[in-house]
């Protein structure tokens, strides 16, 4: 370890300390290249959060760093501090514009005000607890455009939102630089890269995003207490029933992707529609793309020569049972599939645990519906094996973005029947790129919630033999084409050449 | 001085122009009780006495020693009366009263000791012309009195303050009464007078908080734990007596403004009188102090701060900090008016009321001089306080030193001139103290919310 790498990796709490699509994905760009080396640098929300890791390095990353958010909020004891009325001046022109959606914010302003965090003549974090400056800015801020009347949670709000951005800072400054810094979100992650780049103005600055980074804290927002440390703790009850505090979390960090958004030199999303939510947070379009997941074929080769022949009656589900898979429209489905065709049968494949609540409200509705011998639970199974006994793959989810259990489906040689979410309509009608609308579709799309339809689209195919074989071929051709591993690997191991031939070009890099 | 207010409020009230002076009268009674008994009883042991002693060497004799008394007590408990005040103020708050009896007697039992190391040698070198009984009584004085200073601070926690001065009066009565039975004794027969009286007040505060606190431990050293208290309070106590008592030391020790009066104790007979009288004065100064201070101000205080925990817009919170500024401004206003009316007025009769206590006109203008200078402490000590109530500690013992420093300075200054400026190098250091202070604080309010919110959490 700790040669000089040519790829900074900046990751979020996932790799490699927690389990996840995003982390294998990581892990699978890094084992699928050892060509190019790496620096890891990990961020996560304090140390207790994480256990062990969970991978291991393969031999090309050779720097790894690991930096928590908590650390920041322990502050230093109080003292009046020396304080720059310009870089507050300069700070509070940002802030100004951060408080209107889709600002353009001026590149030479943001990247003084990124350049002055930290800055013994600028703005430290010990200045920003301390000083007047920061004082001032503060209640004028609040007076101008806090909703909600305490002074009090305004205040810890910006001090809690604001802490990172000091440790982030404190990061970019130590951190070895590299030709390509590449950053597998938005949010705190994103930003780093930001200061990084702003410190390494030639460093070729990608973003990979799998999820919406402020989406999903949106929803991590109003679902619960992402927040449980410090001085945060007492906000956490504040910001929950507080729609303003809460508004002002989401801005922040709209803002964090904003500023991401702006210093990247290249975007990628999994399929168009987070692209498009992308553009809409402030990316500049010429600077997104699409770059699909991809499984490896040879896994799923056995798969599909297994298949007996003829069309299983079984329609499966594989996925966690838990709300957002929307368990309960399956079951619903399947009885109504049954009334056409008696003998099916529905699988639902994957682990009950999270959730046992909406588990058991599952097995109840079962039950309830007199499908005990139709629909079984048969928790986490290993899927190239369960899969040639399916005739079909029902997806029913209320949110996804990329679903890789379609790619496996695919290429084991079974269509998806899925609801209208993430990329599922790209992948079962086929997307943008030239040649895959023309595979025709590899299954169908249905609305969700909606078990009528579904069980209709299910019937139609289960009950045309020739028009399942039809799919079937097209479900094979499409992840063949469009969706392997190897097609991924190429677009990124083109992207890194081609990232690192610019970065080189502008400058001439440590080896 | 802490729940004063709400008496004085609740007799407030009543909003009627009785009711009003009443307040005043009550505020001035506690908050000059225990030093006005003090000065007061020991005239009136002096104007008794004088007829029976052949010559007054003896009474001079025992009044200079009580005077040593009182201020080497007084200043060698100003740091540890400070200190506890917070103390028990903490424990309360914890609603941890069960630990104040005990420390009580811990304290009590650690001043005893300290103070009997002190006054041991101190009576044996002192007095060469004096016998066994008077050192003994002396040794118990003083022990007593530094444990009485505590005591009422323990029972001030308890606010009640009426039953302190009751006992104190009572007390002082008996010391009276008891030195004119004695007076045929010498200066011993009013030392025992001094100590029986003081005795008295100190065993009724004992049996005052152990019918008060609950304890089931007797003995417990709590107020030494660093963890408890603030040490800093110490040394403030400690340079604030000192410099209240620093100028009449200087007068004491200077051998040209002072005459060896009881043993090696030295006394200046030009420069006490005036000053111990001017005390008197400041009665009118220190009612409205409490009332103004205790009451508006603090009412204020808490609804400052109430409305940063009750989550209020800033403006409240600036709105209450406007109120808190103002009721300083105007408690400040109000003690300037009434001092500077009392002063005024007595200035017309000093003579009058000099002839009348029987003291020579000769002390007319030193007189005057100390009754502006203790007028303005009053205001002092308004500063103080406030300091006290926004915990502004390194504040509070920068403006004792300033005191303490400037009094000591301006003392041995107006020393050198001629003895027309005697009592000036007081007055200076009192109003350039004040004045600091006064900026002191006003830069404190000014950035009351940003130093609360940004510096102090």
């Amino acid at each position: 370890m700790d040669k000089q790498a040519q790829i900074t990796l900046l990751l979020e709490g996932t790799y490699p300390y927690v389990r996840g699509g995003v982390s294998s994905w990581v892990h699978q760009i890094i084992q699928g290249m050892p060509e190019f080396s790496f620096a890891v640098i990990f961020i996560g929300s304090c140390p207790e959060d994480y256990g062990k890791m969970l991978y291991e390095f393969p031999d090309n990353v050779v720097h790894f760093e690991c930096h928590y958010l908590q650390a920041s909020w322990q502050m230093k004891p109080p003292a009046r501090v020396a304080e720059n009325k310009e870089a507050y001046a300069k700070s509070r022109k940002l802030h100004d514009l951060f408080q209107v959606p889709k600002a353009k914010l001026p590149n030479k302003l943001v990247a003084d005000v990124l350049s002055s965090l930290g800055e013994k003549k600028g703005i430290t974090h010990e200045n920003f607890l301390y000083s007047r400056c920061s004082w001032d800015n503060i209640s004028r801020a609040y007076e101008r455009y806090s909703q909600d009347p305490s002074f009090l949670n305004y205040f810890w709000t910006v001090r809690s939102m604001h802490a990172p951005l000091f440790m982030l800072t404190e990061v970019a400054r130590t951190v070895p630089l590299t030709p390509v810094i590449h950053s597998i979100s938005t949010g705190y992650a994103g930003l780093l890269g930001a200061m990084i780049k702003n410190r390494s103005p030639n460093s070729y600055y990608l973003l990979s995003e799998h999820g919406i980074y402020s989406k999903e804290r949106k929803i991590d927002l109003a679902q619960a207490s992402w927040i449980s440390d410090g001085e945060l703790a007492h906000a956490e009850g504040v910001i929950m029933e507080n729609g303003f505090l809460r508004d002002m979390w989401i801005r922040f960090f709209e803002v964090l992707s904003q500023l991401t958004y702006q210093a990247t030199d290249k975007i990628f999303s999994l399929y168009e529609g987070n692209q498009l939510r992308q553009i809409n947070d402030g990316a500049d379009f010429s600077k997104t793309a699409v770059i699909a997941n991809g499984i490896s074929l040879e896994r799923y080769k056995d798969a599909l020569s297994k298949r007996p022949p003829g069309i299983p009656m079984v329609i499966g589900l594989i996925g966690r049972v838990v709300p957002i898979k929307d368990i309960k429209t399956f079951i619903r489905t399947i009885h109504r599939v049954r009334d056409d065709i008696p003998e099916i049968e529905g699988w639902i494949i994957g682990p009950e645990e999270e959730d046992p609540e909406y588990a058991s409200e599952c097995h109840q509705l079962t039950e309830t519906l007199g499908l005990k011998d139709t629909v079984k639970f048969l928790g986490f199974q290993n899927v190239p094996e369960i899969l040639p006994k399916l005739g079909l793959m029902a997806l029913t989810s209320i949110s996804e973005a990329q679903p890789l259990v379609i790619l496996e489906a695919y290429a084991a040689g079974v269509p998806c029947v899925c609801t209208d979410v993430g990329s599922c309509r790209e992948m079962v009608e086929g997307g943008q790129e030239p040649g895959d609308r023309e595979l025709g579709p590899s299954g169908a799309i249905v609305n969700m919630a909606d078990p009528e339809s579904a069980a209709r689209e299910c019937v139609r195919l289960l009950g045309n033999s020739e028009l399942w074989h039809q799919q079937q071929q097209a479900a094979i051709q499409r992840v063949k084409q469009f969706y392997t591993e190897e097609k991924m690997f190429q677009r990124y191991r083109d992207l890194y050449r081609d990232s690192l031939a610019i970065a080189e070009e502008a400058q001439e890099w440590p080896a | 001085m802490a729940g004063i207010g709400f008496e004085l409020r609740k007799i407030l009230e009543r909003n009627n122009y009785t009711s009003t002076l009443q307040a005043y009268f009550y505020a001035g009674i506690i908050s000059s009780g225990p030093w006005v008994l003090s000065i007061v009883s020991m005239l009136l042991v002096g104007i008794i006495s004088i007829k029976r002693f052949s010559d007054t060497q003896e009474l001079s004799y025992f009044l200079v020693t009580v005077t040593y008394l009182m201020a080497g007590s007084l200043v060698m408990t100003g740091g540890t009366q400070l200190l506890l005040t917070r103390f028990i103020a903490d424990r309360m708050y914890e609603k941890r009263n069960d630990l104040i009896l005990p420390n009580t007697m811990g304290a009590l039992a650690l001043t005893a000791v300290i103070a009997a190391l002190a006054a041991g040698p101190a009576v044996c070198l002192l007095f060469p012309d004096k016998n066994l009984y008077f050192r003994l009584l002396t040794f118990t004085a003083f022990v007593i009195l530094n444990c009485l200073w505590l005591a009422v601070i323990f029972l001030s926690g308890l606010k009640a303050y009426n039953r302190i001065l009751l006992t104190m009066a009572i007390g002082y009565t008996t010391v009276v009464i008891l030195s004119a039975l004695l007076s045929n004794y010498q200066a011993e027969g009013l030392m025992l007078a001094f100590v029986v009286g003081h005795a008295l007040i100190l065993f009724a505060f004992m049996n005052e908080i152990f019918r008060a606190f609950p304890g089931d431990k007797l003995l417990s050293f709590d107020f030494l734990k660093r963890c408890n208290i603030h040490p800093s309070l110490f040394f403030i106590g400690l340079a604030f007596y000192l410099g209240i008592w620093s100028d009449k030391f200087i007068f004491w020790f200077n051998p040209i403004t002072s005459e060896a009066t009881a043993g090696y104790l030295r006394s200046s007979v030009i420069y006490d009188i005036p000053i111990f009288l001017a005390y008197l004065t400041i009665i009118p100064g220190m009612a409205v102090f409490l009332v103004r201070f205790e009451t508006d101000f603090a009412e204020n205080y808490s609804r400052f701060y109430d409305a940063i925990r009750e989550h209020q817009p800033l403006k409240t919170i600036q709105y209450n900090k406007q109120l808190m500024v103002d009721s300083v401004r105007q408690g400040i206003l109000e003690i300037l008016k009434i001092q500077s009316l009392t002063v005024i007025l007595l200035f017309v009769w000093t003579r009058e009321l000099l002839s009348w206590l029987g003291i020579s006109y000769y002390y007319e203008t030193l007189l005057q001089v100390d009754m502006v200078g203790v007028g303005i402490q009053v205001i002092m000590l308004a500063v103080m306080n406030v300091l006290f109530y926004l915990d502004r500690r390194k504040e509070a013992l920068q403006l004792s030193l300033v005191f303490l420093g400037s009094n000591t300075l301006f003392t041995l200054a107006s020393q050198k001139t001629n003895p027309a400026f005697f009592g000036y190098g007081f007055v200076i250091a009192v109003t350039l103290t004040t004045i600091i202070g006064l900026l002191m604080i006003s830069r404190i309010l000014r950035d009351l919310e940003y130093e609360t919110f940004m510096l102090r959490n």
